[in-house]
């Protein structure tokens, strides 16, 4: 059976997720909304760096990350002079790693639904009277409801799997970096296989409800929008 | 006063107008399209960033040198060729998208929003459609809503975009009262774009003309059609517009329509009331002229009139010739080699044949 340093891990993992995809939500809002209304030459540049973690395998990402947040690295020695406690091998690392981890996961869906708007819609609440932060409130926020529901889903969802990442600059500190997927990596390897099965068995159950709800919703989300994708 | 003098370069199109127009009445941008008409009303909305120049609405400053306006800023109406109502709102919410946000008022907004959305809803007929998804709409309905939201906004300028063109036939003509009612009830001016000359003749009071960008004739309607230079005839789209009113049905299947000038004119039966002010729209090219009434023709209306001018300029082998009839302008499309063998000439009596007239109500 499972032993509380599993139901750690689990709570821990809902944790990061959660933090992580609020503050992808923040981040990626502003940065997608940039990237669908800008015309720079420098969007592509942005576009590729954003998308590199969908490509790069996780490893790689998390052995750079390791460095920028050790004691000579540029994130930690700017820390350390600040007074502040390191960031390697603690939640906060986890979190800045699974932000960057999971960025394309929420930019890139958000994205697409702002450039869905369109202009006209935002140029018709111009001409009656609405100031930017007005339209992007009442106009583009709620007619891009499924690309938020997506970007949540996809966040939240690519968060709880991670593995690679987690393993470099987390490590596995029961109660602060270790995660599910991690759990489960030590109990194969200890052959624990009963607990494996039961956390593997969890995370795949769950994971399969979250899904299903997004999906129902979103049908009668788009069903209730006139059937847009 | 709208005092407009503006000018937008873009990759493959310039835009340079200068005109002033009156602060009240219809006026209809009229131009083939690619000829700068819409671009020339973003501009004045606001919606064109590139545009330069200055540009005053009742003694207001919108855009200088140095000030530019944003549309928010800028208190107009703007109807779209697509109706592009919100579709995450009902009708209602749509319609008071722009009312809840007017500065323009003080007071007691809320009873005013209410007063407005009775009175507009009454106008527009969208009563029933209040609780409404747009994309449940027909195309002319959603049109209507999008009028209705421009109004209740309460604009200090209505601009329309080729409201009609992008509707069927039926819609256009389900629509055109609601545009002639609302139109006749506003009190600030309106701009409305279109390529149609039967929206331009019948809902228009003052006429620009424009070409790749260019104004090329601006003044009121009966001005700007009466000319025999009017860039209109380059195109082959030269007409006048008569104003009449219903005489009687007496004719079987014809109702007679007497003009300012008092001449009686005939056209296929329709119901209307005897009395009513009508507008008939006749292309140029519809009439021609004789030197004595023929006598056994087919053609119903033949006019008495007096030609005014000649153009100088042969378009495809025919001139443009101003007829006056009773007062009111007519314009005829002749061919060179008749005005030659006719010896046409200002001052001339003649006869004008109109081959079709089409009636605008």
């Amino acid at each position: 059976m499972l032993e509380a340093a599993d139901f750690t891990a689990f709570t821990l993992t809902l944790k990061l997720a959660g933090v992580s995809t609020l503050i992808l939500l923040c981040l990626g809002t502003p940065l997608a909304w940039w990237l669908s209304q800008t015309r720079t030459r420098g969007k592509s540049v942005v576009e590729a760096l954003i998308a590199l973690p969908l490509v790069l395998p996780p490893t790689v990402l998390g052995f750079y990350l390791l460095l920028a947040l050790s004691p000579t690295g540029p994130i930690g020695s700017t820390l350390n002079s600040l007074g502040l406690p390191s960031l390697a091998f603690s939640f906060a690392g986890l979190v800045l790693g699974s932000v960057i981890y999971s960025l394309p996961f929420v930019v890139q869906p958000l994205q697409t639904s702002f450039v869905a708007v369109g202009r006209r819609p935002l140029e018709v609440a111009a001409t009656l009277g609405a100031g930017p932060l007005d339209r992007f409130l009442n106009i583009v926020l709620p007619m891009s409801k499924l690309g938020y529901l997506t970007a949540i889903v996809l966040g939240f969802a690519h968060t709880m799997g991670e593995f690679g990442v987690v393993l470099m600059i987390g490590g596995n500190i029961p109660g602060q970096t270790q995660v599910l997927s991690i759990a489960i990596y030590d109990h194969v390897e200890a052959l624990e296989y009963s607990q494996a099965h039961w956390l593997a068995g969890l995370l795949l159950l769950f994971s399969f409800l979250v899904l299903l709800a997004v999906y129902t919703l979103n049908k009668r989300a788009s069903f209730l929008s006139g059937a847009r994708p | 006063m709208i005092d407009v003098d503006l000018s937008l370069n873009k990759a493959e199109f310039s835009l340079k107008a200068q005109f002033q127009l009156p602060e009240s009445g219809v006026t209809g941008i009229f131009g083939q399209s690619g000829g700068g008409k819409t671009t020339l009303l973003r501009a004045i909305a606001g919606l064109e960033p590139g545009a330069v120049g200055s540009l005053r609405v009742n003694g207001r400053c919108w855009q200088s040198e140095s000030i530019f306006l944003p549309a928010e800023n800028r208190h107009i109406g703007l109807v779209f060729q697509e109706p592009s109502l919100f579709s995450h709102l009902d009708v209602r919410a749509n319609l008071v998208f722009g009312s809840s946000r007017g500065k323009g008022r003080n007071g007691n907004r809320k009873a005013h929003q209410a007063a407005d959305l009775d009175h507009i809803c009454e106008t527009l007929e969208l009563g029933s459609l209040l609780h409404r998804d747009p994309c449940s709409l027909s195309g002319g309905e959603q049109q209507r809503v999008a009028i209705g939201r421009a109004l209740m906004a309460s604009p200090v300028m209505l601009m329309m975009d080729e409201p009609l063109s992008a509707l069927d036939y039926r819609a256009r003509r389900t629509l055109m009262p609601f545009l002639e009612k609302t139109f006749q009830e506003l009190e600030i001016p309106v701009l409305y774009v279109s390529h149609s000359t039967e929206e331009v003749a019948r809902l228009a009071d003052h006429l620009v003309l424009m070409e790749e960008g260019r104004v090329t004739a601006i003044g009121s309607i009966g001005e700007v059609l009466g000319r025999v230079d009017s860039p209109l005839n380059e195109v082959d789209e030269a007409f006048s517009v008569f104003n009449c009113t219903v005489n009687n049905h007496d004719l079987p299947h014809l109702t007679s329509l007497i003009s300012r000038g008092g001449e009686v004119l005939h056209i296929p039966r329709v119901d209307i009331n005897t009395a009513l002010p009508v507008r008939l729209r006749i292309r140029a090219r519809d009439v021609s002229l004789c030197l004595q009434r023929p006598q056994q023709s087919s053609i119903l209306n033949v006019l008495p009139a007096q030609i005014v001018d000649i153009s100088r300029q042969i378009r495809q082998g025919s001139r443009s010739i101003k007829l006056n009839v009773g007062g009111e302008t007519l314009l005829a499309r002749v061919s060179e080699y008749s005005v030659q063998l006719l010896q046409l000439a200002p001052g001339q009596q003649v006869f004008a044949q109109i081959k079709s007239v089409a009636l605008m109500t």
